[in-house]
């Protein structure tokens, strides 16, 4: 099976997010696109399920747009380069 | 036997709190994998919801409404803590935030001349509340192995940091309405 590129994760963030993936662009910030901090909570835990990988406060620290966060999950499916 | 304000507010307080609580693990509810943990946080969502509905029935009974409050607890709890980010780190802080709780209530329970409808009250949540601490720290060993305890242990350390702190803030903040609770007893111990 294919590993997920990071253009099939953002695609995936997308849907969790329930929002178009137009608008769920690399450069995209994350928090533009939740109603609440709340809803950022469950995306990563259903990221996490979904690609069976795992991440703490330590990695996202940095995180800020749906391309960082689809680089992460990249470099945990040890298909890539951490961001 | 009608309530003060300021046990009115508490009360209050205590709705919110189970309000929220009720929020985050219903929120929680739906995006787990089925499973035990999705089985067990369910009737933790369901068991909150409840007891909101426990303080809004004894404030009524008490001859009250409950006071409309802009915040609860858990806001400040989060904003200390940081969010959790993976299932571990929020059966971590639902731990910690459990056990705070029992203490809390453990000691409006040991208040003289309590009214028997917030007694009977605590009473029943108690009930609940120990098998909510029993789940969790079943749930958070069968995660050691996957997370790996030492940063099991690390997260609860972190979780019981901001647990002090934020309850140390919160009695500081509404000390008058509190004070009732929290006479003669260590602001800062651990839950």
């Amino acid at each position: 099976m294919t590993p997920p590129t990071p253009d099939d994760i953002r695609r995936r963030i997308a849907a969790i997010l329930d929002v178009a993936e137009e608008r769920a662009t690399p450069e995209a910030d994350l928090a533009d696109l939740v109603a609440d901090s709340f809803r950022l909570v469950e995306m990563a835990i259903e990221i996490q399920d979904d690609y069976d990988v795992m991440f703490g406060q330590q990695d996202v620290a940095r995180l800020r747009t749906v391309g960082d966060l689809a680089a992460l999950v990249h470099s945990r499916l040890g298909a890539g380069s951490s961001p | 036997m009608s309530l003060s304000d300021d046990e009115l507010f508490v009360l209050s307080y205590y709705r919110s709190s189970e309000i929220n609580g009720s929020l985050f693990f219903g929120r929680l509810a739906r995006v787990l994998k089925p499973g035990p943990v999705q089985h067990d946080l369910t009737k933790h969502f369901a068991d909150e919801a409840q007891h909101a509905w426990y303080w809004t029935r004894c404030i009524d009974e008490l001859g009250s409404r409950p006071l409309k409050l802009a915040e609860a607890y858990q806001d400040r709890y989060l904003e200390a803590a940081g969010l959790p980010l993976n299932l571990m780190e929020v059966l971590a802080i639902t731990l910690v935030f459990e056990r705070r709780v029992i203490n809390q209530y453990a000691k409006h329970l040991a208040l003289p001349g309590l009214a028997p409808q917030i007694g009977a009250t605590i009473g029943r949540i108690m009930e609940d509340e120990r098998w909510h601490v029993q789940w969790v720290r079943d749930a958070l060993a069968g995660l050691e192995e996957r997370f790996g305890k030492d940063h099991v242990d690390a997260t609860l350390r972190r979780y019981r940091e901001a647990d002090r702190e934020v309850y140390a803030d919160t009695l500081a903040e509404y000390e008058q309405r509190l004070g009732f609770l929290s006479s003669g007893l260590d602001h800062r111990s651990a839950p």
